[in-house]
């Protein structure tokens, strides 16, 4: 408890949730013909990391409109993109650079809000042919413990309906291979690897954290708080705050890098866990990750993964992520990533109102490697349309003002 | 293997609720092999994007034309084609990557092809046939189906396979599993390929390993050192294998990262999209069969 008293005060001292980069070279004139803004060259610093999410607007830009932003708005969503659809001259910009760049935190700059979540992209160097990685707003790895895990028997998918029910288990290589093998190819990249870890213990991940720190090519790490014990009964600690917190404090004093927690929407107050791990140090929160389900086997002799239970993704879980996504961004002052069924720019924006800073793609990105970088293109396109010169001015549109500390209450009460 | 959107060319029932699709990917078309899978971008009801495996039945590298068998719904009011290929016409375009996988290898010395399948997984099989017939092999085809209705239909078969038939009811063929019908080819055949329901390729496997023993082949003192060891998973592991299969799975990204397509192999799992889906038949963990 004393840890988190502490991180408390450190945290009241934070700047801003959503902190803009503004472009170096600030535009002055309005450049002339369709030609959009020359991306300014060559910067270090986090200036370029907006500089660079400028440039992937420009070009952009200069397509034709794209076919899956008008395709699947839902009147709901403030700019719906179809709104603007067939209207690209329209630039309330004046040609200026939209600002897409986000600050997680702790120096961890994103050059866009969209980012793959953990597991999809494995560890990132399976997909560079398929990707333009350097054009992603970051890449969180498959989970990784310290000890090699072999993961669940097949089968490990399942179809239902709007999602895919997963079996897959922690399976990883271990720590020590996976940072032997990527960690030089990760410093290479453009684009911020945040390794996401999972462990048996908060010691175990104290171990693992202090194993990384000092290795070259990670931008952060992501605490997988749905796998691992210490919570009440063993249960895994995204469900218990103390356990959670625990988990994060064992990872905040091995390390000085950005730590995100992700959370699980399974905790039966999602905004208590997400205070505690703010108050033991998470520099960003990330929610959700997966929920337990269930599917028969075609001949209904028992389950249709060899894990039995499964997790859940997919569009399916959009509406639960965005409710905690929603409650937790007015329970703490740490930027949140959402995460959970985004497959068009629609949810995108859907979840940038609900109060994430940034949105991680999940399931969506196995059919679709490119949909990550289309979705930043696009997000730019909405705000170019909509006269939003940077992202984050549509970051909490949705939130109601925070006049007092929110409820305890259930979800259901909380406005 | 970055996906392109491939033309619809020709859509038609095959049998009751068994469509084959002919798609316009000449580069698909090309490098295809036997054993090998495409990755069709499918659109789902609830906005769940998802690529299904399906294999590469057929493939015209002159047309550029590929062809894969999909199953839509058969029922008492008729028989529509896959929900999401429903709204398909021929001239429209969809996502499609591919090859995926490792092809299935013959080798060179085997006169003799004996083909095992059962159901649709026929499909899997479907280009070995063409593959071997234009290489000069002979080739038999055991097929097994629940009845007559279903039995594949030997009209999309070249003539120069041999195609014989069992049906569980018995109303075409042989009355029984296709693998009763294995004992009386597994003599004449050099190398057998199988793809269907997992037991039966379990069964298969375990009939391939009993198979020198019942036909009285002996094997002639050890082969001394010499020779690399054959690596497991490799072309030359399938192709000095009597039996090797296409295995079923859910593929959901065939770049072989999410690790959902893993199958039970001798050593440690295998991802059906990257070591599979044709393995040497004992590079697999059958369990208890
Ligand atoms: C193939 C796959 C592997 C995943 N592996 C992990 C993992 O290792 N660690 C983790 O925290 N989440 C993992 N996830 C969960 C995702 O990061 C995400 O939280 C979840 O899938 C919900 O988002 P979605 O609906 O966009 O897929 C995985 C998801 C998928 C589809
Ligand atoms: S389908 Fe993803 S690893 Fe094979």
């Amino acid at each position: 408890m004393k840890a988190k008293r502490k991180g408390v005060a450190a945290n009241s001292k934070r700047t801003p949730t959503v902190r803009r980069i503004r472009p170096a070279i600030a535009p002055v004139s309005r450049p002339r013909g369709p030609a959009p803004f020359p991306p300014p060259g060559g910067r270090a610093g986090p200036s370029s990391a907006s500089i660079a999410g400028s440039s992937a607007v420009s070009s952009a830009s200069a397509s034709a409109p794209r076919q899956s932003s008008a395709s699947s708005s839902s009147a709901s969503s403030p700019g719906s993109p179809s709104a603007q659809a067939g209207a690209p001259a329209l630039d309330a910009l004046g040609g200026r650079p939209v600002d897409l760049g986000v600050d997680l935190g702790r120096g961890l700059a994103l050059a866009n809000p969209v980012i793959v979540a953990s597991g999809p992209f494995g560890y990132g160097a399976e997909v560079t042919d398929l990707v333009d990685l350097p054009r992603l707003g970051g890449l969180v790895t498959r989970s990784t413990s310290l000890k090699p895990k072999a993961g669940q028997p097949a089968p490990r998918m399942a179809e239902v309906p709007a999602g895919l029910l997963l079996g897959m288990g922690p399976q990883n290589p271990g720590l020590e291979l996976v940072l032997e093998r990527y960690a030089s190819v990760w410093a290479r990249w453009q684009a911020p690897v945040i390794l996401s870890l999972c462990a048996d213990s908060a010691g175990e991940l104290g171990e693992a954290v202090r194993r990384i720190e000092g290795e070259a090519g990670i931008a952060g790490l992501e605490i997988n708080l749905s796998c691992g014990g210490g919570g009440r009964g063993g249960a895994i600690p995204g469900l218990d705050a103390d356990a959670a917190a625990s988990y994060v404090a064992a990872a905040r004093r091995g390390t000085d890098l950005p730590i995100i927690a992700k959370l699980t929407a399974q905790a039966a107050d999602v905004r208590a866990i997400a205070r505690s791990v703010e108050g033991a140090g998470a520099d960003a929160i990330s929610a959700i990750n997966t929920l337990p389900g269930f599917a028969l086997a075609a001949d209904r002799r028992g389950p249709a993964l060899g894990s039995g239970y499964g997790g859940l993704c997919g569009p399916a879980i959009r509406p639960i992520a965005l409710r905690v996504v929603w409650e937790v961004a007015q329970a703490v002052d740490v930027p949140v990533i959402g995460v959970g069924g985004v497959a068009s720019v629609d949810d995108v924006l859907d979840f940038l109102a609900a109060g994430a800073s940034a949105v991680g793609v999940g399931v969506a990105a196995l059919a679709d490697p490119m949909l990550p970088v289309r979705l930043a293109d696009e997000l730019a396109d909405v705000c170019r349309s909509l006269g939003v010169a940077a992202v984050g001015d549509l970051v909490g549109t949705a939130l109601p003002a925070r006049t007092g500390p929110a409820s305890t209450r259930g979800a259901e009460w909380a406005r | 293997m970055r996906p392109f959107g491939a033309e619809l060319v020709d859509r038609r029932e095959i049998g009751p609720g068994q469509w084959l699709l002919a798609w316009h990917a000449p580069a698909i078309a090309s490098s295809a092999r036997a054993g090998q899978a495409l990755h069709v971008r499918t659109v789902e009801a609830g906005g769940m994007p998802l690529r299904r495996p399906y294999a590469i039945a057929t493939a015209d590298a002159s047309s550029g034309t590929l062809t894969i068998q999909a199953a839509g719904r058969s029922g008492p009011s008729g028989s529509s084609p896959p929900p999401w290929a429903s709204s398909l016409r021929p001239g429209d375009r969809l996502d499609l990557a591919g090859p995926v996988g490792r092809p299935l290898e013959v080798d060179p010395r085997a006169r003799h092809l004996l083909l095992i399948a059962e159901g649709p997984a026929i499909a899997n099989l479907r280009l070995l046939i063409d593959e071997a017939v234009r290489e000069g092999r002979s080739v038999v085809l055991l097929y097994g189906a629940a009845t007559a209705a279903s039995v594949y239909p030997s009209s999309l078969l070249p003539d120069e396979v041999e195609y014989v038939v069992a049906t569980a009811d018995g109303s075409l063929g042989h009355a029984g599993t296709v693998a009763d019908l294995v004992f009386e080819y597994e003599g004449w055949a050099d190398q057998s390929f199988a793809a269907g329901p997992t037991p039966l390729l379990g069964g298969l496997t375990q009939l391939a390993a009993g198979r020198k023993q019942r036909l009285g082949v002996a094997t002639l003192g050890r082969k001394r050192g010499g020779g690399r060891p054959i690596q497991p998973g490799s072309p030359e592991a399938r192709r000095k294998s009597f039996l090797q299969v296409v295995l079923a799975q859910t593929v959901a990204c065939a770049a072989g990262t999410c690790l959902g397509c893993v199958a039970p192999g001798a050593s440690g799992s295998v991802r059906v999209c990257r070591e599979g889906p044709s393995f040497a038949a004992d590079e697999l963990d059958w369990g208890p069969v």
